[in-house]
């Protein structure tokens, strides 16, 4: 079993530990029993939002989610974004820990900063190099667009 | 002088965002002390329920009205208006600095001509105005300190021209300070803190029903539309469109909010299928969805939601995709577009009028990731 990998973004390694699968919207999934998976923000998502300040969700728990469904928001230091069901399920929890203090999120992405449980099926996630390979294929294109919306927006860095 | 004081509300935002909160102590900081202002904050008042004190607060206020919030000034004007405060939609000069240029650009090429005139606000508008600030549109405290100075100087000149000799007896001698509820239990030590308490043991202390502590009582989250009566055209797409009975019509038959609760969190649905795009949700992440005027800035924040898994399409498709959720989450059947589609929606140019923002998202969805 390898040891996990690190996607370089500038100068931060982004770790991506191997035991986890991984969704395209930037989420891990730990594989639980029963199908109820675990899922959190990956170290890349993080690294681009930086400081988590306001985390809410938009549905209930115990709802029906289908996959890319608005099911949050999210505003941090430096982005807001909605947030989106990774795969369709059933949502059976929320980390109410992570409400409380989403800066959770920025201490411990892949553990006391999870965000939340589904029940579903996972076989459509991504084993670790998919994911690198999927951020190594995007990342170049990242960049040049949120330059491009920062500098549209007059952000500082 | 008249001596008609001027009533500044602040709306909080919700959550634990360290410079706004900042943000917000500074404005009430520089506004203490100063007889000609009359201080409030409240939670954020979009959260507000009817029962709210805040709200009810905001109700007895006769007077010209300032509202800072985390809110674009259109959306926090008609939520404002729904809850029965109402008056002239006063002009403010603060603009997000970034977006001065394009502002200036914008009210040259923008033709408003072809959208027609909306039914206006209901009942009687009083003889006052109402000034929606924004809090977003800059970091630090004295430009909206100094524009509520340039506004409380414009109501001033207005009532004397307008206004006959104020009776003796009305000046404003003391400063009144219904809350300064910004500092919080754990924090309740602040400078601001000791203000209020010198604030309510003062004699002129007027509405002592509203103290700092029920202005500021906690709120849960809501999510429901908010009409901008300047444009809806009373054409009921919307009550068509709704399978949830949030929209009624009243006695006149005009288009309103008649059920907020019962309104789908998240689901902005009905405004996208509104045609004069008069339906907003203040919180929703899209600034066209939440108020902005096309052209100006909106966040300051980079919107991640591409990268994050949101979807894109036309806005019926999406309109129509959310309220399949709803119906389905709600125990009841998906319609798809068999119910409720707007008629004028068929023969109109795809693509409805998006700002800066809304395309730098759709670039993001080009990316494929």
């Amino acid at each position: 079993m390898s040891s996990g990998r690190f996607f370089l973004m500038g100068k931060y390694q982004a770790p991506l530990p191997a035991e986890l699968r991984y969704c395209r919207n930037h989420m891990w999934c730990r594989l639980g029993d029963q199908g109820v998976h675990t899922f959190g923000f990956t170290s890349y998502a993080v690294r681009l939002m930086r400081d988590v300040y306001f985390l809410e969700w938009r549905i209930d728990a115990g709802q029906r989610v289908t996959a890319r469904q608005e099911i949050g928001f999210i505003e941090t230091q430096k982005a807001t974004s909605g947030l989106y069901a990774p795969l369709t399920g059933e949502l059976i929890a929320f980390n109410h820990e992570v409400l409380q203090d989403p800066g959770l999120i920025n201490v411990d992405c892949y553990g006391t900063g999870w965000l939340f449980q589904l029940r579903g099926d996972a076989t459509e996630t991504l084993s670790v190099d998919e994911y690198y390979k999927h951020l190594e294929a995007g990342w170049e294109n990242t960049q040049r667009l949120i330059k491009a919306q920062i500098n549209k927006l007059g952000l500082e860095e | 002088m008249a001596g008609t004081r001027i009533t500044v509300v602040l709306s909080q935002a919700a959550g634990k965002h360290p410079g706004k909160r900042a943000l917000e102590e500074a404005i009430v900081a520089a506004l203490l002390g100063r007889p000609e202002y009359e201080v409030a904050v409240v939670p954020n008042l979009y959260d507000l329920t009817p029962e709210h004190t805040g709200l009810m607060f905001l109700q007895a206020v006769s007077g010209d009205l300032i509202v800072l919030s985390w809110l674009y000034p259109r959306a926090a004007f008609w939520i404002l208006d729904r809850h029965g405060i109402k008056g002239h939609q006063g002009q403010t000069r603060l603009r997000a600095e970034q977006a001065e240029e394009e502002v200036e650009a914008d009210n040259e090429k923008t033709d408003t001509s072809d959208r027609p005139a909306g039914i206006g606000p209901g009942g009687e508008i009083p003889d006052r105005c109402i000034y929606t600030l924004d809090l977003r549109d800059a970091d630090r405290a004295e430009p909206f300190i100094a524009e509520i100075e340039r506004i409380a100087a414009e109501c001033r000149q207005r009532r004397q021209r307008h206004a006959p000799p104020q009776p003796p007896g009305r000046h404003a001698t003391t400063p009144v300070l219904l809350s300064l509820g910004l500092a919080f239990q754990d924090n309740g030590t602040t400078n601001l803190n000791g203000l209020h308490n010198h604030a309510t043991h003062s004699a002129d202390f007027v509405a002592s029903s509203f103290t700092a502590q029920a202005l500021l009582a906690p709120t849960g989250r809501r999510w429901y539309p908010v009409i901008d009566y300047s444009r809806c055209t009373n054409c009921l797409e919307c009550l068509d469109f709704c399978l949830f009975g949030v929209y009624g019509v009243d006695a006149w038959q005009r288009i309103v909010v008649e059920n907020p609760d019962q309104c789908k969190k998240g689901c902005p649905a009905c405004s996208r299928v509104c045609p004069q795009q008069a339906i907003m949700f203040p919180e929703y992440k899209s600034p066209a969805i939440a108020g902005a005027d096309i052209g100006a800035a909106g966040g300051l924040k980079i919107d991640l939601s591409r990268l994050f898994g949101g979807e894109d399409g036309d806005a019926l498709s999406l309109a129509v995709a959310e309220r399949d959720r709803e119906l389905i989450n709600a125990g009841r059947a998906a319609v798809g577009m068999s119910v409720g589609i707007p008629k004028r929606q068929a023969h109109k140019q795809p693509g409805q009028p998006k700002d800066e923002l809304d395309k730098l998202v759709d670039d993001l969805d080009n990316l494929q990731l």
